[in-house]
């Protein structure tokens, strides 16, 4: 199909971002429903907007958000799917109560092949041995075995029925118990996060700073810095006590040339001179280029004051 | 820290295709789900948030882009192309529904959707983030400011016509040129 003279790429790139009034986007879904050329382009512009959403400054949602999707996911818990078309169960129940004469037989043989007494088959009795009867009483045989069919075949319903739930429950079960793995590894690697942070910040836990000979300790830290989670642990010892209204600060100093210092978290060390600063606020993706620690005022500074009393890079 | 110490062995749900926990979703899978949100839900947020600028609607459009997902992962299975991409648009159309006060205006199966880029992989995510960035800040300040007007503040090109002053025409070939200049920079 041509391009209607009034269509145009652009349009296409309208209709992609719905910025179209609802009289231009009927004409233009017309146009895409017939045209693979239109199409095509409309999907690769979806690509081209998929990707210019991606310029997007990322934000972390709410912590509670997640929670709040699987509370209502687990509010919404899928059905797991049965085999079993649903929309033709009840014709062909209907069928095999009400259908005609072919269908009744043949729920018949259905009938008997249940039941194991073979196929019910007109061999052993031909239309000419049977005595003559009224119409009624040839038809109401009949509808006692199709009713009996019927019931027949609504019984093997019920018992494929059972068989799909027990399927169901099976799976379900399943599912209960991986996830109740999961929640183990989970808490499991809670608990040991847990212990890990404990340790490193109880005040009653026994530092020992192991050094050659009988030299004397000296003042050292060690930070450890994940740049792209911006997460950070630095623990110091053997540090000199301070004045009333003093503190120790740690200073991130980033890899970029002119970047400023940042602070990291103030920190006091306790009588035996240890200390330590554990997931300070930092941002994200700071390469860094060394650690410094400065002594400032108690609630610290924005900017080091020297001297600088540890550095590492 | 702790997968060396040896406390976590199995491997963790994230490495999986978009494809596999699709199909785990398909069976009713929450932990499948779950990773998923890990994976897209920054992206899904942040653009919500830039087009509707209030955390709480923002996360109001990732809670029902997300459960969209849960409850008909058919729509979204490998002929879609790329979820993340997917996603993204999702969120940007369903957060102008919202900034419209309207109706969402297409279902799940109405946007196919083409993309050459694993967004499943983060590195490679990031990658493209930061490619796309480049590529948007070198556009001429015109094409970039109608774009970001038309798709992150949902404005019509009559509307975007009238508080710029230029040419309806003007505007329809800017926003274009943009898309045009994107997308041969990730086809080179």
């Amino acid at each position: 199909m041509n391009t209607p003279k009034n269509i145009g790429p652009e349009d296409l790139a309208l209709f992609a971002m719905q910025l179209l009034s609802k009289e231009e986007a009927a004409e233009v879904a017309a146009y895409v429903a017939q045209s693979d050329d239109a199409r095509r382009e409309l999907a690769q512009i979806q690509g081209d907007l998929a990707i210019y959403a991606h310029t997007v400054d990322l934000h972390s949602p709410p912590a509670q958000a997640r929670e709040r999707l699987m509370k209502q996911v687990a509010r919404e818990k899928q059905a797991i799917p049965i085999d079993r078309p649903a929309a033709e169960e009840p014709a062909n129940r209907v069928a095999a109560v009400h259908g005609s004469a072919d269908e009744s037989t043949s729920a018949n043989e259905s009938f008997g092949q249940l039941m194991g007494r073979g196929t019910v088959s007109s061999s052993y009795l031909t239309e000419d041995d049977l005595p003559k009867r009224s119409a009624a009483a040839k038809v109401l045989p009949w509808v006692g075995w199709a009713v009996a069919a019927g019931l027949a075949v609504g019984a093997g319903d019920l018992y494929h029925d059972r068989d799909n739930l027990y399927h169901e429950r099976d799976t379900l079960h399943a599912t209960v118990v991986d996830q109740a793995t999961q929640l183990d590894h989970l808490n499991a690697e809670a608990g040991a996060a847990r212990q890990v942070l404990d340790t490193l910040t109880d005040t009653t836990a026994m530092r020992v700073t192991l050094s050659k000979g009988k030299e004397a300790p000296t003042p050292q830290g060690r930070a450890t810095y994940v740049a792209s989670k911006g997460t950070l642990i630095f623990i110091a010892n053997n540090l000199q006590p301070l004045p009333p209204l003093k503190s120790y600060e740690l200073w991130l100093i980033p890899a970029t040339a002119g970047s400023a210092p940042i602070p990291a978290g103030t920190f006091r060390p306790d009588e035996r001179g240890n200390a330590s600063v554990i997931l300070p606020p930092l941002p994200k993706g700071v390469d860094a280029k060394a650690f410094g620690v400065t002594i400032e005022d108690k609630d610290g500074a924005t900017t080091p004051t020297l001297p600088i009393i540890l550095v590492g890079a | 820290m702790y997968r060396e110490t040896g406390l976590v062995n199995s491997p963790p749900p994230s490495s999986q295709d978009d494809a596999g926990l699709l199909v785990l979703v398909q069976r009713g899978d929450q932990h499948a789900m779950s990773s998923l949100f890990d994976r897209y839900s920054k992206v899904v947020y942040s653009v919500a948030l830039r087009v509707l600028r209030d955390p709480a609607s923002a996360e109001d459009v990732l809670q029902e882009v997300f459960m969209q997902i849960w409850r008909n992962p058919d729509g979204f299975v490998a002929t879609r192309g790329s979820l993340g991409g997917w996603l993204a648009v999702v969120s940007r159309n369903r957060s102008i529904d919202a900034l419209r006060r309207k109706r969402p205006t297409e279902s799940v199966d109405d946007i196919a959707l083409a993309s050459n880029y694993n967004l499943a992989d983060e590195a490679e995510r990031n990658n493209m983030m930061e490619r796309a960035r480049s590529v948007i800040s070198l556009l001429p300040v015109e094409q970039r400011k109608t774009l970001e007007m038309a798709f992150f503040d949902g404005l019509t090109h009559s509307e975007i016509a009238e508080m710029t002053g230029d040419p309806l025409g003007t505007v329809k070939t800017r926003i274009r040129s943009a898309l045009t200049t994107l997308r041969k920079a990730f086809t080179e």
